[in-house]
């Protein structure tokens, strides 16, 4: 009924080797659980009174804290990396800078150095405030399984509120993003009930590039959390903006598009409808600073 | 479940201790070690009364398990003052009267002190972000933010 | 004898306790370490709001390894309360709120006791519950205590069996019915208050040891400490001489550790298992669901002035959701009965104010007593009246507010205030008169003023006792009964022994922790009473303490006592100018001057207070000589901006001013208004929320919100007024609790200031404010 004092048992192990993963991971199955920073995982544990019955820390892997950049490669986090490390990372904060403002409104800065981008990617928050960021950075999941590795896109690896497209065999290793667009500028909008620490009623992630092939000569990326049972882009608001010359009408249009593509439901932190009219009121302020920006 | 042995370097100090997988530090810092000046406000990383410092880094003690630390350094409230000489902060906090109940002070002088060593001359709103998550509903918050101002002036966290 | 200034009086010194608070070694109650014997226990509670308890089986959790007693009501149907007594300890028959402790369970560890409670198995008949109180109060609703007609009540308050009021408080003063007929200009509303929660960082928690001897002793969290022994030994039937309550530092009150709250659970459950210390402690999410909240209130107010603004009738119905049991809550409702009208002279009243029960969460003291609920709508409608005549609001204030000797609505003659230079001073913090700029585009700002009054709410005669004992250097201890729970209580008394005593401050230590058996009596921590009730007693202590050193030694020295003074702890003659330092001297007393035999000894001055001179009032009319000590009266000004984007509102300003008699420790004062200021603009944004089925949904930081440091005003203007009560010490009156009462309306005011709309319900959440702007028309800006 209310969240129980402490944490429920369980049996706590630190892995030291991918294998060792693997072998938990096929020995215990469902009953293992794999945690990083604990920040989502331990709450839950507490609020639901119940929780698996072994916990494997993987935080300790090689290169699961290893932060990795290059102009021509893009950017490699490991899973673990925590959100603080990617606020004070003088590369990330010139070059994909929406990373770090998402991960500077992530509950407080005492949370923030446990809690790791991984972490906020698996437990798969409709809310995750990274989520619109890793959207519109077209973040690849590095997964890791006996077999090897393969890549996904993040947005698909969302399936449902609290849902993930993870094998049982396999782990999220780390989380690469390309290069960013030439010239990009970006921002993440971020409405929540106190003006900072909240989780979010609506958050908007946004990145507007040069890009001479549009109408517009203007490109722009849209990722919204908060408002639909998991994170989303919106492409056809982000087609309709390349294709049109811009305008206060065009950007208004845009913004009341994204409102119609939104599909939040009633809940504690707001009504739905007010959850939609943020999705635009957000989405149209954004589009006029990026726009003013770039102009 | 089986009990881990660890050892943490509490305050200086080295602390073998006995703990189970689901004790947090919160708990082995207060029940193991009875050093009860870091405070159990919500168990959930939202108030910040449980502050302490993992290697100079403030974390919610609540939501770090115990054996997660073995061999790492942390610093609590106890661990501040040394010899009765308070420091800047410490000092600053009694001062200016930045304590009413005095139950989230311990959690507020670590975030303050953390923040202070990262960034010696914090602007309003430096401190605003560094102790967003801490909670207090007692002082209306002016004076911790005019007290980590003071001892910033007055030579930080030594 | 003339009362020597050693200057301490109006003096910032620093507060006795916060060495201790800086340093980690102050000691709250889960500090305390109890050894080996100690057990932990875990409550089980009513899933339903309402509902008949048909079978309690524990015997599934007795089972279980470790645990060590389960104790149901069963055979405890004994009823707790301070004015009414209708409030049992573990529900036995019927549970009236989604909550409410049906049995706990001691056991060797938290965890133990944690699976313990799943495997109490409680047969509930669920009953239709009711949460709105004008529907509760109404004849046909279904009742919530059918026995109401059979529970003990002080004389003051009065229940109607057979329905759900458990409280019906009338003034019944000129008449109002005529007076509106004559009036220029009438406005009337319905105002709405939810239910909200104190949200002190440290939890309710309680340790309880019962020897064989069947001594019990009490450690507790609490403001007051002699209220919660007298309760619970009249409850449990234990002497007074055998209940032993131990209260340490309190880790925040604001009235929600006044009283009992589950410490009687505690105390049973020890019962249960002699010898062993048992801790209480409630989670977060306990202190939000499980301890009692500031009451839901609906008013409605109808309020008529003639065509100069002068206020001439007033008609007010005040219901109070006073939840599931209203032991104490019903001295709310009388509170604001007796204060109906808010800081105004009104010469024709009729008002009725009503505690009902309701199944929502216990509603009882929170900083402010009824007041802060009322002042929403009072402070609101004053503005709208005034805009019906064409009035400014702070010039309004000025010709309406209450002034010292007027027969204010209860009949009594106001006693020293003066709120109109609260007003001034506060309108001309906040630059009234300056219209001001928004900061950024899509923003309004407007500026909104509201002013306050408020009584000590208590029984006619609550007492204060103290005692001052010297060491052998002349250092002092106080002892005392009242809690110290941040506002600097403690502080005051160290501070008032020493002035009097012609001591260092530094010298003087208050004796803690609080200890029913050796503390003296205190009745509580609450109603903003200490800095003068206890504040007196301690006076009178030093005052008596005082006395027996100067006649020592003027029978020492031969002299008068009128030519002896004490000064930084040496008696001096202003006569023969020889000198007698305190130090051994309080102790030992003196040889005589022929070191034949000696005079005096061991110094301890006690000291009491209690006010004689409050008055019953009549049942019919609320009228009466006396109805309260006095009043405390203040005034806040706001500027805010609101965002048009998302209807987001910042407080940039607050001037906050009140009338506190004499300032003791002006910096404590000051700390009480910033804290109040934004613990009253949080509380305009602040609400306990349900679900259809009566179940408190957000039990937590995440979703029950209080302002953090980024959400605080940009400035707190603070000052006060000092206009001296009689009964007071030095004039002094206390402050705590009136610094939050007219924030949230105050703010809603400058709202409707600036975008023209009133929100006559709390709390004022972004998403209603958004959706009235969308309805004006005022978002639609680019």
């Amino acid at each position: 009924m209310l969240a129980r004092p402490g944490l429920p048992d369980f049996e706590y192990l630190k892995a030291e080797s991918p294998q060792e993963v693997f072998n938990l991971l096929k020995d215990k199955g469902p009953d293992l659980k794999l945690m990083m920073g604990g920040t989502d995982l331990f709450v839950q544990m507490r609020d639901r009174d119940s929780g698996p019955g072994t916990l494997l820390d993987i935080k300790g892997l090689p290169g699961m804290q290893e932060i990795e950049f290059g102009k021509t490669v893009g950017l490699t986090l490991g899973a673990a990396v925590t959100l603080n490390q990617i606020s004070a990372h003088k590369d990330i904060r010139k070059y994909y800078p929406v990373l770090c403002q998402a991960a500077d409104t992530v509950g407080n800065y005492q949370l923030r150095n446990r809690a790791t981008l991984g972490g906020n990617i698996c437990n798969a928050s409709p809310s995750a405030d990274m989520a619109p960021a890793l959207l519109i950075y077209d973040a690849e999941l590095i997964l890791e399984s006996p077999g090897g590795e393969r890549q996904l896109p993040v947005a698909e690896f969302w399936v449902g509120p609290g849902k993930i497209a993870l094998k049982e065999d396999e782990y999220l290793k780390a989380i690469h993003f390309p290069p960013p667009p030439e010239g990009a500028v970006g921002q993440y909008y971020k409405l929540g009930r106190s003006k900072m620490g909240d989780l979010a009623i609506v958050g908007v992630g946004m990145l507007g590039y040069p890009d001479p092939e549009t109408p517009a000569g203007l490109r722009f990326k849209i990722g919204i959390n908060s408002t639909a049972p998991t994170p989303y882009r919106v492409p056809a608001v982000e087609d309709y903006l390349a294709q049109h010359s811009l305008s206060d009408d065009v950007l208004s249009q845009a913004a009341e598009d994204a409102m119609d593509i939104s599909a939040p439901i009633e809940d504690i932190r707001a009504t739905a409808l007010y959850q939609k009219k943020m999705v635009r009121n957000l989405t149209k302020k954004g589009l006029k600073e990026i726009w003013g920006s770039l102009k | 479940m089986e009990n881990h042995a660890i050892t943490l370097i509490v305050n200086g100090q080295e602390e073998a201790l006995l703990v189970p997988s689901n004790m947090t530090l919160l708990h082995a810092l207060r029940d193991g070690l009875g050093l009860t000046g870091t405070k159990n406000g919500c168990e959930a990383g939202e108030c910040g009364a449980c502050t302490v410092l993992v290697d100079g880094e403030p974390v919610n003690s609540c939501l770090v398990l115990a054996v997660e630390l073995d061999g790492r350094e942390i610093t609590t409230i106890e661990g501040l003052s040394s010899n009765g000489k308070l420091t800047p902060l410490q000092q600053a906090f009694a001062d200016l009267n930045a304590v009413q109940c005095g139950y989230c002070t311990p959690g507020m002088l670590m975030a303050g002190t953390a923040l202070l060593r990262r960034n010696p001359n914090p602007t309003v709103e430096d401190i605003q972000k560094a102790l967003v998550g801490n909670l207090c509903r007692c002082t209306g918050y002016q004076r911790i933010i005019d007290a980590i101002m003071e001892a910033s002036r007055n030579g930080g966290t030594r | 004898m003339t009362i020597t200034e050693s200057g301490l009086i109006g003096k910032s010194v620093q507060r006795t306790d916060v060495m201790d608070k800086v340093t980690g070694c102050a000691v709250f109650v889960d500090d305390i370490q109890f050894g080996p014997k100690l057990l932990h226990s875990r409550l089980v509670r009513s899933p339903y709001p309402h509902a008949l308890i048909k079978k309690i089986d524990t015997s599934k959790a007795e089972a279980l390894p470790g645990v060590r007693a389960v104790v149901t009501g069963k055979d405890l149907t004994a009823r707790l309360g301070l004015y009414l007594i209708d409030r049992p300890i573990f529900a036995y028959d019927r549970v009236r709120v989604y909550g409410e402790p049906v049995a706990g369970v001691v056991a060797t560890s938290e965890d133990i006791a944690v699976e313990a409670v799943k495997l109490v198995e409680v047969e509930y008949e669920v009953l239709p519950a009711i949460y709105d109180p004008v529907e509760s109060a109404q004849p046909d609703a279904p009742l919530i205590h059918p026995d109401l007609g059979s529970y003990s009540v002080v004389n003051f308050i009065f229940p109607e069996p057979g329905t759900n009021i458990s409280e019906h408080f009338k003034i019944r003063k000129g008449d109002a019915e005529s007076a509106f007929a004559e009036c220029a200009a009438v406005a009337e509303g319905r105002f709405r208050l939810p239910p909200i929660e104190h949200v002190p960082i440290e939890t309710h928690t309680s340790v309880a040891l019962c020897e064989k001897t069947g001594q019990v002793t009490l450690w507790a969290s609490s403001q007051s400490p002699f209220a919660m022994r007298d309760m619970i030994a009249q409850g449990l039937d234990i002497p007074h001489n055998k209940l032993r309550v131990i209260a340490p530092l309190v880790g925040g009150g604001f009235g929600g550790k006044a009283g009992v709250t589950m410490e009687a659970c505690a105390v049973v459950l020890a019962q249960a298992v002699e010898g062993h210390p048992v801790k209480l402690r409630l989670t977060r999410e306990e202190e939000f669901v499980g301890t009692s909240t500031r009451q839901s209130l609906i008013s409605d107010i109808k309020v008529g002035c003639d065509k100069d603004g002068n206020l001439q009738a007033m008609e007010l119905t005040y219901y109070f959701g006073g939840g599931a049991y209203n032991d104490y809550g019903v001295n709310i409702a009388r509170a604001a009965g007796y204060s109906c009208t808010g800081p105004y002279d009104v010469p024709n009243v009729k008002a009725d104010s009503l505690c009902v029960y309701t199944n929502t969460p216990v509603g009882s003291a929170m900083r402010g007593f009824g007041m802060p609920e009322i002042h929403w709508g009072l402070e609101q409608i004053m503005d709208h009246l005034a805009e019906e005549v064409g009035m400014d609001p702070v010039l309004f204030r000025r010709i309406n507010c209450v002034r010292t000797d007027d027969e204010i609505v209860s009949g009594m003659k106001m006693t020293p205030i003066d709120l109109e230079a609260c007003i001034d001073k506060a309108a001309k913090a906040i630059q009234w008169e300056k219209k001001e700029e928004p900061t950024g585009p899509n923003k309004k700002r407007g500026k909104g003023i509201a002013i306050m009054w408020k009584a000590p709410a208590m029984p006619p005669n609550p007492g204060s006792a103290a005692v001052v004992r010297f060491n052998e250097d002349a250092t002092l201890q106080v002892e005392v009964g009242g809690q110290e729970i941040g506002q600097g209580a403690f502080t005051v008394a160290a501070q008032i022994a020493a002035d009097v005593l012609g001591i260092p401050y530094e010298n003087v230590t208050v004796s803690t922790p609080l200890d029913t058996k050796y503390s003296p009596y205190e009745w509580q921590t609450v109603a903003s009473r200490l800095t003068w009730s206890m504040g007196n007693a301690v006076k009178a202590a030093a005052e008596d303490a005082r006395c027996q050193i100067l006649e020592t030694v003027a029978d020492a020295w031969d002299e008068d006592i009128e030519d002896l003074t004490i000064k930084d702890g040496v008696v001096i003659s202003f006569k023969s100018e020889r000198e007698q330092p305190l130090d051994k001297m309080v102790i030992y007393g003196m040889p005589n001057d022929d070191f034949e035999g000696w005079k005096g000894g061991p110094v301890v001055g006690r000291g009491h207070f209690m006010p004689t001179y409050v008055t019953n009032l009549d049942p019919e009319t609320g009228q009466g000589t006396r109805a309260v000590v006095h009043y405390t009266v203040g005034a806040q000004a706001v500027d805010l901006e609101v965002d048009l984007e998302t209807g987001q509102l910042e407080v940039l300003n607050i001037a906050s001013v009140y009338d506190v008699g004499r300032a003791i420790n002006p910096d404590l004062i000051m700390t009480q208004i910033e804290g109040g200021a934004v613990h009253g603009m949080s509380s305009a944004y602040e609400a306990m929320k349900f679900n259809e089925d009566g179940v408190v949904i957000n039990p937590s930081f995440v979703d029950y919100r209080i302002a953090t440091i980024a959400d605080i005003p940009r400035k707190i203007h603070g000052d006060y007024v000092e206009t001296p009560i009689d009964d007071g010490p030095w004039g002094a009156r206390g402050v705590g609790e009136h610094v939050m009462v007219q924030t949230a309306p105050a703010i809603a005011n400058a709202l409707y200031d600036a975008v023209g709309i009133r929100f006559s319900d709390l709390p004022l959440s972004a998403d209603k404010i958004y959706m009235a702007l969308e309805e004006k028309e005022l978002t639609q800006k680019d």
